[in-house]
């Protein structure tokens, strides 16, 4: 048995391999032409001048700043992230446009070492089981300086350190017979203690992070402010396209926490929206969304903030599959369980750069 | 050092073929699945053998083509799924809550319904017979290949009973495969849920934890507060699902923790067990290490409590986008310890890669 492997002397052309294909997967995958789906193919409807009395200039205006994408038919330079890469090599792919950068970066999730820092810097809050805390959404403004970026170092920062009073459901039934054999001596005292008290929901109301650079305004609250919807549904062509998850747990099985983040780039606008997605098995759903609007030309941002909630029982109740089908796959699509939620808080915010 | 005095010729024998093996099978499994519910349902285990299972020619060859055919990521046809469990449940049934295993052994953690990577697992550590494997559970759900990859490790595990040793893990449970993808992986490939609930049958007789050269004590999550030595161990009744409370539920869902003493979780159920817990229980029961798997860590093994708990993790990149690398844990005559890490499969024309395609989000 001794000779079963090969022996890992010296460099291996293996992985060197590995990390070359890896990161060609990574590069075709970001290919347009590659995607099956004609939606970003087919050429945008004709863009109403009512709403922007400015006509897109001709050629495109944006700038790929990532040498590797595959240029595009219609306009030459079209930034399709991929996802990740396998051995990830490092990449920050990112598209500028008029004064306004969007970029992303996806890393790995954090190593032994950056655990233990980052520990420290949350005072002890036991952390999630995957955090991709190298991972961001950026979003700047290179006049101004100003940025807005949606990182898990921050989002974990809003994480309370204190009971959140929510239990998983068999809680009660778990403790009472903790205690009954408490009563009959088999387990001590202090063994019914919580070790430690947080929020281990991670629920967080996490905005992003604002970076002022130069520029001394501040985002102003007006929540009769309303997203532009017609101006989103509109299929112009996505020029950027990127969606990460920046933290996840799964509650020792118990549901789901996790904070997903998803951009757009269009000629004129951006949106970004980070989710935040709490599912406790037989308890809960919270959804609480953050959406960021960038008009470019306008210098214009808009930030939404939502939050929703309601029972476990009331959600599965909606849900109408067939007797062939899992009941329960439909509970891990964020986007169906958000209809279902009543919305419990709404905020805007406007900020003109 | 103890001999291991049991393998390969047992694995190999020739006996006579148990004539109510294959017939019972097919009608055992037909009564079973239409007309009842709930654990047992499936109707595996409703014609138990009084010994284990003996391999000749004949079923040694079934077990070799289906070992083939899933070793190319192919299910099995539901009918082969309920003769492969029913075979494995007289042969799992005679394993010890505390499953006795010789060095050398390979240990491995969870694998997730990564089949790829499982095949990658096995060109690192050597190919199973040759290398013996033990591996500490969650065999199921979150990858897209739950079903190949369970069906595999228990065609194996009959093949070769006494070379490869499967754990119970948390996820090998009725409630756990419903949320979180085997149940929903059943009903895709085979339109309906009679094999998850021949599995789900099925793992209530895996053993729950193993004793390597009564050094290694290996179990899915860790200790419990109810339990003190490996001998309260061997006294539970492990065939059932896996319970919300109690020993059996705590062996297999609770996390070391850097915290001393016992100590709840703040979501109000699950243990977690501080360095003097695991010190008292290595010095009580004479072990030199705890090795268990169901923790997440970027390297694929992570230490805990000063070398008395050693995690190891054996789904690299895992989700499909962690990132992370896996390792398996050697353990020699010696009981020298080796780490092997290693990184997903790549596979030529399969993207790594899940490309998301652009959406209009709003």
């Amino acid at each position: 048995m001794d000779n079963r492997r090969i022996p890992k002397h010296g460099i291996s052309m293996i992985q060197v391999n590995q990390a070359r294909e890896a990161f060609a997967q990574t590069a075709r995958a970001r290919d347009p032409r590659i995607a099956s789906n004609p939606r970003h193919q087919a050429t945008a409807a004709p863009i109403s001048n009512d709403i922007i009395p400015r006509v897109p200039p001709s050629p495109p205006r944006h700038k790929c700043n990532n040498p590797k994408n595959p240029s595009c038919p219609h306009c030459s330079a079209v930034i399709i992230p991929a996802p990740k890469a396998t051995l990830p090599a490092e990449d920050t792919p990112s598209i500028s446009i008029a004064d306004w950068k969007v970029s992303t970066r996806k890393k790995p999730i954090l190593n032994s070492k950056e655990l233990e820092d980052w520990e420290v810097i949350l005072g002890g809050l036991t952390l999630p089981e995957m955090i991709f805390g190298n991972s961001f959404v950026r979003i700047e403004n290179e006049k101004t300086g100003w940025s807005l970026d949606f990182n898990a170092l921050d989002a974990l920062k809003a994480v309370k350190m204190e009971d959140s009073g929510i239990r998983v459901s068999y809680a009660n039934k778990w403790i009472n017979s903790k205690r009954e054999q408490q009563r009959t001596s088999e387990l001590d005292e202090n063994s019914l203690q919580i070790g430690q008290h947080y929020d281990w929901t991670y629920t967080t109301n996490y905005k992003g992070t604002v970076r002022n650079g130069n520029c001394d305004k501040h985002f102003i609250q007006d929540d009769s402010l309303e997203l532009p919807i017609d101006k989103l549904t509109r299929p112009d062509p996505i020029l950027f396209y990127d969606d990460m998850i920046l933290f996840e747990d799964e509650l020792a099985d118990n549901g789901i926490s996790m904070i997903n983040v998803k951009v757009r780039v269009m000629n004129e606008r951006a949106l970004v929206l980070s989710r935040f997605f709490l599912r406790v098995d037989g308890v809960l759903f919270r959804v609480y969304d953050t959406r960021v609007y960038v008009e470019f030309n306008e210098s214009k941002v808009l930030r939404e903030y939502k939050e929703h909630e309601t029972d476990y029982k009331t959600v599965l109740g909606r849900q109408n599959s067939g007797p062939s089908k899992d009941p329960k796959a439909i509970l891990r699509d964020s986007n169906w369980v958000v209809q279902q939620l009543p919305l419990l808080r709404r905020e805007c915010e406007t900020i003109q750069l | 050092m103890e001999i291991d005095n049991d393998v390969a010729m047992q694995d190999a024998a020739e006996e006579p073929l148990d004539p109510t093996l294959d017939e019972d099978a097919g009608t055992e499994h037909q009564d079973g699945v239409q007309t009842r519910e709930g654990p047992g349902s499936s109707g595996i285990a409703d014609h138990k053998a009084s010994k284990p299972l003996q391999l000749d020619d004949g079923n040694i060859g079934q077990l070799d083509r289906w070992i083939e055919h899933l070793g190319s990521c192919q299910v099995l046809s539901e009918e082969d799924v309920g003769r492969l469990c029913k075979m494995a449940v007289d042969v799992l049934q005679f394993e010890s809550n505390v499953q006795p295993v010789n060095v050398p052994v390979t240990i491995c953690g969870d694998v997730h319904g990564q089949f790829h990577d499982l095949m990658e697992l096995f060109k690192i550590g050597g190919p199973c017979p040759d290398t013996n494997y033990l591996f500490m559970g969650d065999y199921v759900d979150r990858g897209y290949y739950s079903v190949e990859t369970v069906s595999y490790l228990v065609a194996m595990k009959v093949r070769y009973p006494k070379r490869i040793t499967i754990l119970r893990g948390n996820h090998e449970s009725r409630q756990i495969t419903q949320v979180y993808g085997f149940y929903d992986e059943c009903l895709r490939k085979y339109g309906s849920a009679n094999v998850w609930k021949m599995f789900t049958d099925l793992f209530d007789y895996f053993p729950i934890t193993a004793l390597v050269d009564n050094k290694v004590f290996c179990l899915h999550g860790g200790l419990s507060p109810m339990i003190e030595t490996v001998d309260q161990v061997r006294e539970l009744n492990r065939i059932q699902e896996v319970p919300h409370e109690g020993p059996m539920c705590d062996l297999l869902w609770s996390d070391p923790d850097d915290r001393g003493g016992w100590g709840i979780s703040p979501r109000g159920a699950g243990f977690t067990f501080g360095q003097d817990i695991s010190e008292q229980f290595n010095h009580t029961n004479d072990l030199s290490l705890i090795a268990r798997a169901h923790q997440l860590v970027m390297e694929g093994y992570a230490w805990s409590h000063q070398q008395s708990v050693v995690t190891i993790f054996s789904a690299p990149n895992y989700c499909y986008r962690c990132g992370n690398q896996a390792a398996i844990m050697e353990f020699d005559e010696n009981h020298n310890r080796q780490f092997l890490q290693y990184d997903p499969s790549m596979r030529p024309g399969e993207p790594t890669v899940s490309r998301k395609t652009p959406d209009y989000f709003l």
